[in-house]
């Protein structure tokens, strides 16, 4: 195992995480769920009872009149209601004394006849007997008609339909452990880092100085832990090294100003100068204290504080609707999409100002401000009490949103060598998209449980927690890289480079008018529609991230191995708007919705990165004039024109083509400029593209 | 306190797994008290289907809600059928009872707020709380589409906690005991995967020890992982440089005392 390295460590922490977690919860929730069947299945009864109870008496009423049971007239009439507004049972029957099946609706008489002629239920019990047939729960009921027994009234269950909802409450607890996990891992990675490898790291870098024979620094750190402990004694070492170089020194420069003899001073410089040479001390008069950023320790905050703004990603638009239903001039729907658009309109316009703000302030300094409106927007959001006042605080939190992501760039951004970009970036998605997958999915549950307005207040508190770590664990720093330009200046000469502006406008803005039309908009307030409740919709709108992360890491070795980047940009593309008409195919139920996540998740997950990835070839010549940042910054402001529009288009086709269709047009839409962009994607070759450059020359 | 590495990580992973335990067990329960709380309205929505059936049946004959007859024994006979049910009630549009299994309230009138479900649930079952009580009632309308009133059937609040009470506390329990166990293995594991890196440090640490305060050489380990061939390198490293300036030290010193 190595030490300076988070992954051996980190891996077999992970597996005592799921050893210790999983197996708990899989011995609790087996009991648990063993325990609750028994609970339901005495309820279960009670209705069956209750039912048959009831159906008993008016048949034994009409027998009692003298009708015999086989000439019963309309009993298909009088069982249909019950079965309609009863979906647990599955079928009503009657019986003659004898158990041959007069009347049945809901299951094949050939299926419980047999079973029938074969049991002797007898009197029964006002309760009736249970008793158990193939797939089915019947309980029978006697019929008396004059105190003689007729036949039986017979109420039948589904064995299944326990089960089925054992499962529902099985799919929320499987919802809470996946996302402990993931919340698991990143404390892990957290406590790892911070107290581990981090530290440990920070030693190698300072041992590879030392054996070059440069003693100039020592090591931060003064936890007490084992590294603290070691660390120490590093330090101490060190300083007992740098003790005695400077005694000698000392010494030599007393000899130097002292002696009289012009060969010994002589002789005393040339030690001096061998041991300057040999090795490297301080200049400053002690050794100066080695303290490196790290991507890594952002991370968990970055992680808290998505986490936080996904916990309401599936049911922003459900919650904005309940505000309000319509407003003057704007239809129900666009009521609801307006939220949406607004905070990604603010992240818009906020992100380049935000940008600005790091470099000034230092992203520690960002972060904690960019805390304040997140907070108090969600607060607010939490206490909103109409439309108007919830696009403010929706406003709000997406200039927070903007100031904390890009704090968090700031400082990744930051703390790497420029060849470590690309690696530090990944520590920035890989956190978002963990945020997405948990933050999504607990917050369906808890949305559910405590409903949508206190779900706002939990986002609140923990957005405070990422600040708290924050505030406690990075060190001020006063200068941040240079992060985004002003935009508009060079945003012309970037829109001239044909590739780029198709690249844009085909490709980068219908990906993320899918992203927030389709996925954040449509498919909660389509689900809803459906009667879906909130945990379910955000287990289905996860299956986004998680296909996104699963094609994600292969699209980009694919990028880097084949150096097919456009193709695969439009064809990723290609793959979100065709499957965003899956339920053209597959209905409009939820199978056809999961189709269509899940293809804009493969979708985004294989352009994303090799889209990024040509844009120094793409825009050659503008990154080397205005720089990659400032250029990845205009995508990024191109994209979130993409996710202000989704939202309001989606809404807008609504009222047209239904929710189903504003989908499928939504998708057309997109599988359209992706087909432009698949044609042009052919002109664009491999390798840089200098023409421009030369064109302007 | 000293906070080891171990203690460190038995805490974050006992925290989580804690924080899991509870936040699962909370979730599950109360989910399953839903899909309980849904099944008795459903059979209680049942008892009151029935009734609601019987006395729409008579007012399509045209008979006023207040004059049908044979309803109080109707309302009764349900409530002897289930010992839960605490009482069924029909009341009309301007609120006044006109039949209850409790007879002493016939003639008083239900809170304004019994009405409002009756104006925009439609035809769907409607759940009321009332202190201890929970109702659930459907509204009664005749074959012209207008509501006549409703039918409200009461239920003990309290019914599905004494149904689920002995049920949590067992789970309670077991989730203790279980949480116990795992907890102490957590501590246990974490320790000793941590042993590894405890006694690698502890080890480095002494070999750094050596050098510089017993003034001896490290030892090269052969086969010795990168970090601790490093840090061997280092000791040497710092055991020369200390070799070094202890001789130019002698050396400066012997040509000083050369006056």
């Amino acid at each position: 195992m190595r030490l300076d390295s988070s992954r051996s460590l980190l891996t077999r922490l992970f597996i005592l995480a799921i050893l210790v977690l999983a197996t708990p919860l899989a011995i609790v929730s087996f009991h648990a769920m063993s325990e609750f069947e028994q609970g339901m299945i005495p309820e279960m009864d009670k209705k069956a009872a209750a039912i048959g109870r009831d159906v008993a008496a008016q048949v034994s009423r009409a027998i009692g009149y003298g009708i015999p049971i086989d000439r019963l007239v309309g009993v298909d009439d009088f069982f249909a209601p019950l079965l309609d507004n009863n979906p647990d049972i599955r079928y009503l029957a009657i019986t003659d004394g004898v158990g041959r099946v007069m009347f049945i609706s809901g299951a094949a008489r050939d299926e419980l006849e047999p079973h029938y002629r074969s049991a002797d239920p007898g009197d029964g019990t006002a309760e009736g007997v249970k008793s158990s047939i193939g797939g089915y729960l019947d309980l029978a009921l006697p019929l008396l008609a004059r105190g003689q027994l007729s036949g039986h009234v017979h109420v039948g269950f589904d064995q299944g339909y326990v089960a089925s909802r054992l499962r529902d409450i099985l799919a929320d607890v499987l919802v809470v452990v996946a996302a402990s996990l993931i919340i698991a891992f990143e404390i892990l990675l957290f406590v790892v880092f911070v107290n581990v490898t981090g530290p440990l790291k920070l030693v190698g870098d300072l041992l590879d100085k030392a054996r070059r024979g440069d003693f100039s620094h020592l090591p931060a750190g003064s936890s007490d832990d084992e590294v603290g402990r070691f660390l120490r004694a590093i330090q101490a070492a060190l300083r007992q090294l740098d003790g005695r170089y400077r005694a000698l020194m000392a010494y030599v420069d007393e000899v130097r100003q002292a002696h009289f003899d012009k060969g010994v001073v002589e002789k005393v410089g040339a030690i001096a100068d061998r041991l300057n040479f040999q090795y490297r001390f301080s200049s400053s008069g002690k050794p100066e204290v080695l303290a490196e950023r790290r991507a890594t320790d952002i991370r968990l905050a970055l992680f808290l504080f998505v986490f936080a703004e996904e916990l309401s990603r599936s049911f922003m638009p459900l919650f904005a609707g309940k505000l309000a239903t319509s407003l003057p001039g704007l239809s129900a729907e666009m009521v609801m999409a307006l939220p949406i658009a607004v905070f990604m309109a603010a992240i818009a316009l906020s992100s380049p100002w935000g940008g600005r703000l790091a470099e000034r302030m230092g992203p520690r300094r960002l972060f904690l401000w960019g805390l304040v409106p997140s907070v108090i927007g969600s607060l607010m959001t939490g206490i909103a009490f109409g439309v108007f006042d919830l696009l403010l605080w929706r406003a709000l939190t997406g200039i927070g949103y903007a100031l904390v992501t890009m704090a968090c760039q700031s400082y990744i951004s930051g703390a790497l060598k420029s060849d470590q970009r690309a690696q530090g970036m990944g520590v920035y998605v890989a956190a978002v998209l963990t945020a997405g997958i948990t933050g999504n999915a607990l917050g369906g549950v808890v949305a559910e449980r405590v409903g949508y307005r206190v779900s706002f207040f939990i986002s609140a508190v923990v957005v405070a927690l990422a600040g708290l770590l924050v505030s406690r664990l990075l060190a001020p720093t006063e200068t941040a890289p240079r992060l985004a330009a002003d935009g508009a200046r060079h945003s012309m000469r970037l829109l001239r480079n044909w590739r780029f502006t198709v690249l844009m406008l085909f490709s980068a803005v219908p990906s993320k008018l899918a992203l927030t039309g389709f996925l954040f908009f449509l498919v909660p307030v389509t689900l809803n529609h459906g009667n879906w409740d909130t945990a379910d919709i955000a287990r289905v709108m996860v299956l986004y991230p998680l296909s996104m992360l699963a094609v994600s890491p292969l699209a980009a070795r694919l990028a880097d191995r084949l150096g097919w980047r456009a193709g695969q940009v439009a064809l990723g593309g290609l793959i979100g708007g065709a499957g965003m008409l899956a339920p053209l195919v597959l209905g409009s139920g939820p199978l056809g919705i999961a189709a269509a996540i899940i293809c804009l998740g493969i979708s985004h997950g294989m352009s994303a990165s090799p889209l990024l990835a040509m844009l120094p070839d793409v825009c050659w010549t503008e990154c080397r004039s205005l720089g990659t940042t400032n250029v990845l910054a205009f995508v990024r402001l191109m994209e979130r024109a993409g996710s202000v529009a989704g939202p309001l288009l989606a809404a807008a086709l609504i009222p047209l083509w239904g929710l189903t269709g504003a989908g499928i047009i939504l998708g057309a839409v997109v599988l359209v400029l992706a087909a432009v962009f698949a044609v042009a994607s052919a002109a664009y070759g491999s390798g840089p593209h200098i023409e421009t450059e030369e064109d302007a020359a | 306190m000293s906070w080891s590495l171990s203690r460190k990580v038995s805490v974050a992973l006992l925290g989580i797994l804690m924080s899991t335990m509870l936040v699962t067990g909370l979730f599950g329960y109360y989910k399953f008290a839903d899909v309980m709380s849904a099944m008795v309205n459903s059979r209680y929505s049942f008892v009151i289907f029935t009734i609601k059936q019987k006395l729409e049946d008579r007012l399509a004959l045209g008979l006023p809600l207040r004059s049908l007859r044979q309803v109080q024994e109707l309302v009764e006979l349900e409530k002897t059928r289930d010992e839960q049910i605490l009482g069924i009630q029909i009341f009309d549009t301007n609120r006044e009872v006109l039949f209850d299994t409790d007879r002493g309230t016939i003639g008083s009138r239900v809170p304004p707020s019994w009405l409002e479900p009756l104006a925009v649930q439609g035809a769907q079952p409607f759940a009321l709380n009332d202190d201890d009580i929970a109702m659930v009632g459907l509204p009664l309308v005749n074959t012209l589409g207008k509501t006549e009133g409703a039918v409200v059937l009461r239920y003990p609040a309290a019914y599905l906690e004494h149904q689920l009470g002995p049920l949590l506390r067992r789970l309670v329990g077991e989730f203790a005991l279980v949480l116990a166990g795992f907890g102490l293995l957590a501590v246990i594991a974490a320790s000793t995967l941590l042993g590894d890196v405890r006694s690698r440090l502890g080890a480095m640490t002494a070999a750094l020890d050596h050098t510089l305060r017993r003034n001896q050489p490290p030892v090269p380990v052969p086969g010795a992982p990168e970090f601790e061939s490093r840090f061997t390198e280092f000791c040497a490293k710092a055991h020369e440089a200390v070799e070094q300036i202890g001789e130019a030290s002698d050396e400066v010193e012997r040509l000083d005392r050369l006056a």
